[in-house]
């Protein structure tokens, strides 16, 4: 069963064409990883499945429905929840605060059922002293934070955009476990990453995107092994 | 401490309440001017949250103003309520031209918003049988037959019920949409916030206000005019008294509108002429040594103490 279906997606800058016929499915309760060298269209993908960008032709289908025209908070309220690669938090609010955005106006909640959600949230991702000011937070805590306010949308698909990076190993580790521990609760996830190993130990199945085109889709091991996407991806990084 | 804080509210109202029981006539002029300045001021913070700068003020003022003073004398409408209709009609100016206006932002935003004064002083001036033209219209008589005291309380009602709308503002979930807006409006869409919609309510709530404060003005004043009625003087003040108190907070323009209000009648008592000169060096060296004005200013010192006790 299919959550999220995209067809034949393209989108233009100008003269640029930042994805090109993209066909993309996401399954019920997996992990999809999307991968591909810099610039490829990994989070322009994403801001046209939440709703940032509209695309120029093709279709989004989310949960049997056609979203390809509507607005990005329409998208949030109906279940498509993301994280941000230049996080931006709003430090005119606390950590609690700031989580509770997300459930306020993802599903409508009232203040006081919001602040509990919200806890809820900050404690199943393991992030404490929630009432802090936002400023002093580590780099871990800043991510759960962005996490904890796309969960508290209550999505069914999370897209997670480079959440990993700017983490330790360690981190990275506690980050993979609770990305699990997400999927776990029912969840569907695509994770947009760079670090080859963390998609490898991660995801179900693997999309890769070069300069706005699928160029392979599958296993990690069929794709890792597909000459082009060595010579697109691998081969820079190796 | 909560009690502590109640025991202020309380002090504070009855002063207000009570003041021109034990103050001149001047005074209460004085004391009348500023408050309808707190409330415009206020109204300005309060769409700033939303990251929304505005300077069309001075139009929503101005339309308050001219709907109170025409509605009084061509349909004869009691005083009082020729008033709250120039704040509706000020709020349905800005209902319809915020649909266009507020999809604009940053310095396009505050240059057209500023252009509606214009735009509203033309028209104002060429339907010249409605509006009396550049002359403008008087009224025979002035509200509460000018009684100055009767005029200071309407005023205060006014800015006590824009403090409360803005406590309002900053205690319910409209706190969590604005600042979630101001800060970055791409995450806010994600998060399911409809910008659009909390940006046109705060810019009518906002609107409502002006009008009526325009309206008592004109009630007050007893005319309209073009220039005096849509006079820069209603968009540029309220923001310098804004930003001296500090922005996004109630008391922030309450202290700002107070401090300004008292120091300029002060500084022209003291010295009718070249009073502008001391008043601006004022406002520059506020500006420049407390950028997130007084509130601002103490709210972070308060902030760092306790850090860095902890």
């Amino acid at each position: 069963m299919s959550v999220l279906r995209i067809e034949n997606l393209t989108r233009r800058f100008g003269g640029l064409v930042a994805l090109s016929g993209v066909n993309l499915e996401l399954r019920e309760n997996e992990i999809l990883g999307l991968i591909g060298p810099n610039g490829a269209g990994k989070t322009t993908l994403v801001n046209v499945i939440s709703g940032i960008y509209l695309p120029n032709s093709g279709r989004i289908i989310f949960d049997g429905k056609d979203v390809t025209e509507s607005p990005a908070h329409i998208r949030c309220r109906l279940g498509i929840g993301r994280t941000f690669q230049i996080i931006q938090p709003n430090q005119n609010l606390n950590v609690l605060e700031n989580v509770m955005v997300g459930s306020l106006f993802g599903q409508g909640a009232g203040l006081k059922e919001a602040r509990r959600k919200a806890q809820e949230i900050c404690q199943f991702l393991g992030l404490s002293r929630i009432e802090r000011d936002i400023t002093r937070l580590t780099v871990l805590e800043i991510k759960k934070m962005e996490m904890a306010h796309a969960l508290a949308t209550q999505p069914k698909v999370l897209l997670l955009d480079e959440i990993m990076t700017g983490l330790n190993i360690d981190e990275a580790r506690e980050v993979i476990e609770l990305v699990r521990k997400i999927r776990d609760q029912g969840m569907t996830i695509c994770v947009i990453e760079h670090m080859m190993r963390i998609i490898k130990e991660l995801t179900d199945r693997v999309l890769v995107l070069d300069r706005g085109e699928v160029i392979a889709e599958g296993l990690y091991e069929e794709v890792s092994n597909d000459p082009r996407v060595i010579s697109a991806y691998l081969g820079e990084e190796e | 401490m909560r009690n502590w804080r109640y025991i202020v509210y309380i002090v504070v109202i009855s002063l207000a309440i009570s003041f021109p029981f034990y103050a001149g006539v001047h005074p209460i002029h004085v004391a009348t001017t500023i408050l309808s300045l707190l409330a415009l001021a206020l109204s300005w913070d309060i769409l700033l949250r939303g990251g929304q700068l505005s300077l069309g003020v001075s139009a929503f003022f101005g339309i308050g103003s001219y709907t109170t003073v025409l509605t009084h004398l061509n349909w004869e409408v009691s005083p009082l309520l020729s008033i709250v209709l120039g704040g509706l009609a000020a709020g349905v100016v800005a209902l319809v031209i915020g649909l266009a206006v507020l999809r604009l932002r940053g310095l396009y935003f505050a240059i057209v918003t500023l252009a509606l004064t214009f735009i509203f002083i033309v028209i104002v001036r060429n339907l010249t049988d409605l509006t009396g033209g550049a002359i403008g219209k008087l009224i025979p008589s002035v509200i509460f037959g000018g009684d100055p005291a009767m005029i200071y309380w309407l005023t205060l009602a006014i800015a006590v019920a824009t403090i409360i709308t803005s406590e309002i503002f900053q205690k319910t979930r409209i706190h969590f949409a604005l600042t979630s807006i101001r800060n970055n409006e791409i995450a806010a869409k994600s998060s399911g916030i409809d910008i659009f919609k909390y940006l046109l309510f705060a810019f009518v709530v906002t609107a409502v206000i002006q009008g009526v404060v325009g309206g008592v003005h004109a009630q007050r004043f007893a005319f309209v005019s073009p220039e005096e009625s849509f006079s820069l003087t209603f968009t540029i003040l309220p923001l310098a008294m804004c930003l001296l108190g500090g922005s996004f907070s109630t008391l922030g323009s309450v202290i700002g509108a107070g401090g300004l209000g008292v120091l300029a009648e002060y500084l022209r008592l003291m010295m009718p002429r070249g009073h502008l000169a001391i008043y601006g060096l004022v406002m520059v060296m506020a500006i420049l040594l407390m950028p997130k004005g007084i509130v601002g200013t103490i709210r972070e010192q308060l902030v760092r103490r306790k850090t860095a006790s902890s």
